[in-house]
């Protein structure tokens, strides 16, 4: 077995250039995957039972569909029906987000309940309204708690990004397979992109690490 | 300032509250006293809506409670002080006490900061004002729970068993800022096992027993020359 270290060398700009892509839509997915989750989350405990079952229709749908399936509505099926093109990159970012929208969701929704009802009590029982509550009061609480399980949906998130190389958007895996049909290196180039892929995850589960210390703070009564 | 007629509750098919009907005048100081599982926390969990009556009608401060705004508004004249404190624990003590000021009053900082300093050397806890609540202890974090109660400059005070989560030797630090607060007219019902505070600062105590309200009358009459059976019983287990 002849392992090229000089392809590896020679690729190495084309596949850093995919993993900064990549890196990309995993960091755009990922803040708007909270805002929708940060939403839809509480939307499933709202006591409006309209959203909180639109809520539930959509954690349903998209945690019960792969993400796979996701992409390809997303770039073949829309595309059919509101007859205009969709670029890749807006497909893999939007099907990515809304796939991450729904697990942030359940991740909120539990950090949420998890926070001692006294909490809401003590700030309806001030007149504060229950979004006041819940905005100055409850979610920063939970924010809190979620760090760990949000570092770990950044994680996967990073990880089924590869999924999109499939509508031919260019990053690390894409990059790679297209350097592989160039120079057919599929070892050291899936061996390169496997190491890149565990250097971005490794750092992230060392910067949540760090969040975790950092907010660590009391918040025993 | 608050009248309940009728006022029933049941969670689900336990009935809590079978029938009650009391009115609570200005400044009084109304004590409710009763076994654990009578329904004591419940009726005044409904003065300021915490709990939805299943039956009934409440008014406070010529409020009723029968709508989402009223309720608001009711929430903005009643403070209420929990068994256990309810801080805000991501919050310095001070930011615990302006956050309603600011947020439902619409204070400004530098006007709600007056009044909350105010409080905090009321409550004797000036020096706690950067604190978090959980480097406080018991006694001082229930202090400080009465004085963000009070930031919203309320009418009514409710207080649920605020000492039964202290220990022992921190019981009186929160019961004398209560007194303090009977002493200067604020209308105050507090659900109490302390029997030394009932007599003392109570102008007229409640005996709650099975969801009905099974006597009542001034700490004197009730403590020395009880009328109910009930009452005798209950009395002979906690003097």
């Amino acid at each position: 077995m002849d392992f090229d270290f000089a392809l590896v060398v020679s690729s190495l700009p084309l596949l850093l250039e995919g993993a900064f892509v990549t890196i990309q839509i995993t960091a755009i997915s990922v803040s708007l995957g909270i805002c929708i989750g940060l939403f839809a989350g509480i939307a499933r405990i709202s006591h409006f039972w309209a959203l909180r079952a639109l809520a539930a229709v959509y954690v349903d749908f998209i945690r019960g569909t792969p993400l796979l399936v996701q992409i390809f509505l997303m770039y073949f099926a829309l595309p059919v029906i509101t007859g205009l093109r969709i670029d890749p990159f807006v497909a893999a970012i939007t099907a990515c987000s809304v796939n991450s929208g729904a697990y942030v969701a359940e991740i909120f929704r539990a950090g949420i309940q998890s926070i001692d009802e006294g909490q809401m009590e003590a700030g309806r029982s001030l007149g504060m309204s229950w979004s006041q509550t819940m905005r100055y009061v409850i979610v920063p609480q939970a924010f809190k708690r979620v760090i760990p399980p949000l570092g770990n949906e950044f994680i996967a998130l990073l990880k089924d990004s590869s999924l999109v190389s499939v509508i031919g958007f260019e990053e690390l895996t894409r990059r790679g397979q297209l350097i592989i049909a160039r120079t057919y290196g599929s070892l050291e180039i899936w061996f390169s992109v496997a190491v890149l892929y565990l250097i971005m995850t490794l750092t992230i589960s060392r910067f949540v690490a760090y969040l975790e210390r950092r907010y660590k703070t009391d918040d025993r009564h | 300032m608050i009248d309940i007629k009728n006022l029933y509750k049941a969670f689900g098919e336990i009935k809590v509250l079978k029938g009650i009907d009391v009115s609570i005048a200005e400044k009084e100081v109304v004590v409710i006293i009763g076994p654990s599982g009578s329904g004591k926390s419940t009726l005044l969990r409904c003065i300021n809506y915490l709990e939805e009556p299943t039956a009934g009608e409440i008014v406070v401060d010529k409020i009723p409670l029968n709508n989402e705004s009223n309720i608001n508004k009711v929430r903005e004249e009643v403070g209420m002080v929990f068994q256990r404190f309810n801080l805000f624990p991501h919050m310095t003590v001070l930011e615990n006490i302006l956050l309603a000021p600011m947020k439902v009053r619409k204070l400004s900082k530098d006007a709600a900061r007056a009044d909350a300093l105010a409080l905090l050397e009321k409550v004797g806890l000036s020096d706690k004002a950067q604190a978090y609540p959980a480097q406080l202890s018991g006694g001082q974090q229930q202090r400080v729970a009465i004085a963000r109660a009070l930031a919203m400059k309320p009418k009514i005070m409710l207080f649920d068993e605020p000492t039964s989560a202290l220990d022992p030797e921190m019981v009186n630090e929160v019961l004398e800022v209560m007194k303090k607060l009977a002493k200067e007219g604020m209308t105050m019902v507090v659900v109490t096992h302390e029997m030394g505070f009932a007599r003392e600062v109570g102008d007229r105590v409640l005996f709650v027993d099975d969801g009905k309200i099974v006597e009542q009358a001034a700490p004197a009459v009730i403590f020395e020359h009880p009328h109910e059976e009930r009452t005798k019983l209950f009395l002979s287990k906690v003097l």
